[in-house]
């Protein structure tokens, strides 16, 4: 098993490393740079001199391969250096957003699974009833309306019906759990909404498969009752794929959310990925991209992982 | 003695039915996909007729008539412009179906290519591309769509082109995973013990035989294509004013006076999911219908 485990972890690697080189350059493909996006609001008053100084302070100068290496250096050693546009260390601005996104995507997947597996089950069941469609319809239609519109709608709601305005102002969960979830809970419903869309789906589609397999009509066969038949026998089976697409929505929700948090005026990673982009803020992009795409990663080693260990028939070597 | 023609032109005619009991039989027996079905036709026949259609100049501003409540003559209200929102969604709906068909088709197209050329060839070429779809599945869309609308510029085109790459390595998966058990097909050996050249091959024999999952990849990434257009062009990032857009319709103004008009903010909203709505419906029928292999997915 640690055999396996560790060949599994070394095959990251060059995925992460690719991520990294495909950022690095993408990114420097953006016209323009930190430098002249600042002084840009002084209209020609800076000489080129002040601006070349300015490049030469944060490394712009520098051949990209060399910069390149610099920053991979740094990430190796987990240090990801300071923004370009604040000058903050890196791990600083990204520190509080990063906890209210993480918080976010826990909530809205509690919600995810909290819908979908009993109605995946329920329309498995009753395939092809009215139960089935109506399950099937609810979860089309969530996989159809934009998240961030499911928002303007709650707010609207909220205000027009109720008259009562959820907080707009963030407030960690350790010094006020009520205002901090009063403000979540509500970008929590509506993307929660569609991430159980897609696992309701995959829940469906994973008890019918199962519950046509020989070991459920043996059960059946011997007297087993229905409960134990879904508890014991089919439901545990159903849930390997379905974990895997629960466990990839959450990993892309850590990043994912950029509208979503627009709309609820949330200061989390998604949002601050697009000022990056808009200051051309090239450590910050870097170290953002590479947290996303790592979360995704490692979701799906989580995934590999608990496959071979929770299913006897999948061999690890 | 008679000359047989070629492999490759002995064609067997499956039997034809005509094109409309086949229709007919679809939506007897998917009802729900045949909804999708009659719904994307109807947009398709309102972004063509637009112009006649719309009661309005999508464009006309009128500072007299801002933020009308819908009446007769402004049947879905006005906008912070005055502008006739019923006409603006008629409109959109245009950019709408042309950034979803051209995102997922083009990006189907170059997913099935790559797919079905890294089954074929196998060894050390699939591995390769294997490993470079990875790096690219490993961000989430819209991050990828959004650093690449800021490297391209915000025009359609370019919109276009920032939502197909993402797509392109999703597509690539699925074909490639049908396409691996078509290159074992007796006729796939035999095409090359023929003698013919990998081209050939892959166009004339594996291409048309993953036109299933192929299908199903393209409508499912209509929808998907429509969500992303509509997320960037609210971000500011997508479609520019004027251009009538649904994310763009409700973006800035459409939130600052949800509570005063709350018709600009629902009715794009709405147009946005009954069209990624009858999207899925149809894909998951066709899908159903044509590979009930892949239902799992």
């Amino acid at each position: 098993m640690s055999k396996f485990l560790i060949k599994r972890l070394l095959l990251t690697l060059p995925t992460l490393f690719g991520v990294a080189l495909v950022t690095f350059l993408l990114i420097r493909v953006i016209p323009g740079d930190v430098v002249e996006l600042r002084y840009s609001g002084d209209r020609g008053a800076v000489s080129q001199e002040v601006l070349d100084q300015e490049r030469h302070r944060i490394g712009l100068d520098q051949p990209v391969w060399r910069q390149f290496l610099t920053w991979i250096g740094g990430v190796v050693r987990l240090d990801f250096g300071t923004s370009m546009w604040t000058g903050a260390p890196i791990t600083e601005e990204i520190k509080l957003r990063f906890a209210l996104s993480l918080q976010v995507a826990i909530m809205a997947t509690i919600v995810a699974v909290l819908l979908a597996i009993p109605l995946g089950v329920l329309a498995a069941l009753k395939q092809d009833t009215w139960v089935d469609y109506a399950v099937r319809l609810f979860s089309i239609a969530g996989l159809a309306m934009p998240s961030f519109w499911l928002g303007i709608v709650f707010i609207l709601f909220l205000l027009v019906v109720v008259k009562w305005l959820p907080p707009m102002v963030y407030t960690p969960l350790w010094v006020n759990p009520k205002e901090n979830l009063a403000q979540l809970i509500w970008p929590a419903l509506a993307v929660g909404y569609r991430y159980s869309a897609v696992a309701t789906r995959m829940t469906r589609s994973a008890m019918l498969e199962v519950l046509r397999e020989d070991y459920i009509r043996t059960a059946r066969a011997k007297g087993l009752m229905q409960k134990l038949i879904l508890s014991r026998h089919a439901l545990k089976n159903a849930m390997l794929p379905v974990m895997t697409v629960v466990a990839i929505e959450f990993a892309f929700l850590i990043g994912g959310l950029v509208v979503t948090e627009q709309v609820f005026n949330l200061n989390g990673i998604g949002l601050l990925f697009v000022q990056a982009v808009a200051h051309r803020d090239y450590t910050l992009l870097q170290a953002l991209v590479m947290l996303v795409a790592s979360m995704f990663i490692l979701a799906n080693f989580v995934m590999d992982i608990a496959y071979a260990w929770l299913d006897p028939r999948i061999r690890y070597r | 003695m008679a000359i047989s023609p070629p492999f490759d032109q002995v064609v067997i005619e499956p039997a034809r039915r005509p094109a409309l009991a086949v229709v007919w039989e679809f939506a007897r027996r998917r009802p729900l996909g045949a909804i999708g079905a009659v719904i994307i036709v109807v947009m398709l026949a309102v972004a063509t007729l637009a112009s006649v259609i719309a009661p309005y100049d999508p464009l006309a501003i009128d500072f007299g008539g801002m933020l009308a409540s819908p009446s007769s003559a402004h049947w879905l209200g006005t906008d912070s412009f005055g502008r006739d929102v019923l006409s603006r969604l008629i409109y959109g709906s245009r950019t709408a179906l042309l950034v979803g068909f051209g995102a997922s088709l083009v990006g189907a197209i170059v997913g099935a290519v790559l797919g079905v050329a890294s089954a074929y060839f196998g060894g050390r070429i699939d591995l390769y591309l294997q490993r470079v779809m990875d790096i690219f599945l490993s961000f989430p869309l819209i991050i990828l769509a959004l650093a690449l609308v800021a490297i391209l510029g915000n025009s359609i085109p370019n919109l276009i082109l920032a939502i197909t790459v993402p797509m392109i390595p999703r597509c690539a998966l699925v074909i490639r995973s049908s396409a691996l058990s078509i290159r074992e097909m007796p006729y796939v050996d035999a095409a090359r013990a023929a003698g013919f050249r990998h081209r050939r091959i892959i166009l004339r024999h594996m291409l048309p035989n993953v036109m299933a999952p192929f299908l199903i990849m393209v409508t499912a990434f209509v929808g998907q294509a429509i969500l992303l257009e509509s997320s960037l062009s609210f971000l500011g990032l997508g479609v520019q004013e004027p251009i009538p857009a649904w994310g763009l319709m409700l973006s800035g103004a459409a939130v600052e006076f949800a509570e005063r008009a709350p018709w600009m903010a629902i009715f794009p909203g709405l147009a946005i999911s009954l069209s990624v709505f009858a999207f899925n419906l149809f894909g998951d029928s066709l899908r159903d219908a044509l590979d009930p292999r892949l239902r799992t997915q």
